[in-house]
């Protein structure tokens, strides 16, 4: 009896003693897995793996495979730098190109000159770019709006911007995903599909690349 | 015994399911640090002499491979590093100086004429710290804009604590 004690009590402190190993190993690897989650979020724009992105996939060369990409495009309307409405359902049967901007952002600055260039080259074959301004804005004071209308206007001359600048982008954020980098671009289709999708900086060849898949080319 | 050995056994399987020490990004309060571009360093404590003005350094660092604007960039439109203290806490920073910004231009085509004015790395804010007696527990903002040399974030803001025990 006193045996058979003895051999239970070794073998509940082995028993024991393999319990906290698995807890202790489960424990490293989450901390592991946690640590390398923090990376990837401390990284996004780095590591290319922005919230809710995946290198590769579907979306196009050279970008993210956003879960955007192969959704209906979520209309929405935002007023202009003139003060104009603009709805992206005006640009039904259009190849459309939502470019996600801000003043601030010195790669979007990069790219938007290859921009003006693209949609002057691909207007006639039915392609559109919208600017869409994520600068702040205080819309409830309408001297400091209109200062800061007149300062994204600026700049968009500077930058040679020909297409239309909408802006508040943030009123639309959570329709596109939150795109937390700037510059973003949706690559719209002619049926409405988002087709691609690009975070960051990109070559002028792979926005041509989504420009023409967008227009079905 | 075969069945207390399997209970055993099950508990084991338990463990391999979950942090038997709980999670450590839950329980550290700081589930959000690991995302900020810019974290602050320290000191979390400051020992000053209650009315006189004293030096304090606030140190801070950037994330690998991301900068901010410096505090005076280059152009208008970006966006520069600051920092605000409560004007309500006893405490008051005076002669707030910021480093001056390392000169930089994006390593890629097109960004050759654009030179910006940024932090990267390390760096610290300096100023005259003057209490009044006691324990203050100052809470300061540091607002930054970050960017890689391909994408930016939008402004964001992290607390900047410090306890400051004036005697």
């Amino acid at each position: 009896m006193r045996d058979k004690n003895f051999l239970v009590a070794g073998l509940a402190m082995v028993v024991f003693v393999m319990l906290a190993a698995a807890g202790w190993a489960n424990w490293m690897n989450r901390k592991h897995m946690a640590e390398m989650q923090a990376q990837r979020a401390m990284d996004p724009m780095v590591m290319g793996n922005m919230p809710g992105m995946q290198m590769g996939g579907d979306a196009g060369t050279g970008e993210m495979a956003s879960p955007m990409v192969g959704k209906q495009a979520a209309d929405f309307t935002l007023t202009d730098l003139s003060g104009k409405k603009v709805s992206l359902a005006d640009y039904k049967g259009k190849a459309v190109q939502l470019n996600f901007w801000a003043t601030w952002c010195a790669p979007c600055k990069i790219e938007t000159p290859w921009l003006a260039e693209l949609e002057k080259q691909y207007k006639p074959r039915g392609f559109e770019i919208l600017g869409v301004s994520f600068d702040d804005l205080d819309l409830n004071d309408a001297a400091k709006l209109k200062t800061e209308t007149a300062d994204i206007a600026k700049t968009a001359k500077q930058l040679g911007i020909n297409y239309p600048v909408l802006l508040d982008g943030d009123a639309i954020s959570k329709k596109y995903g939150d795109p937390e980098v700037f510059p973003t671009s949706f690559f719209v289709d002619r049926q409405g599909k988002i087709v691609a999708a690009t975070m960051g900086l990109t070559s002028k060849d792979d926005l041509e690349s989504n420009i023409k898949k967008a227009l079905g080319e | 015994m075969s069945g207390w050995v399997s209970t055993l056994l099950a508990l084991m399987l338990l463990a391999g399911q979950q942090n038997p020490f709980g999670s450590l990004l839950q329980n550290s309060g700081k589930k959000d640090a690991p995302t900020e571009a810019v974290r602050y360093l320290y000191p979390e404590q400051v020992a000053v002499t209650a009315g006189q003005a004293t030096p304090v350094e606030l140190h801070f660092s950037v994330k690998q491979g991301l900068h901010i604007n410096s505090h005076v960039p280059r152009t208008k439109d970006m966006i520069p590093t600051t920092i605000l203290f409560p004007s309500d806490a006893g405490v008051r920073m005076s002669e707030v100086e910021f480093p001056a910004g390392k000169d930089f231009v994006l390593p890629v085509p097109g960004a050759a004429g654009d030179h910006l004015s940024v932090y990267s790395g390390d760096f610290a804010v300096r100023g005259m710290m003057t209490a009044t007696r006691g324990e203050h527990l100052v809470q300061a903002k540091l607002r930054y804009q970050a960017c890689d040399n391909r994408a930016c974030m939008p402004p964001h803001t992290i607390p900047v604590v410090v306890n400051v025990e004036s005697r």
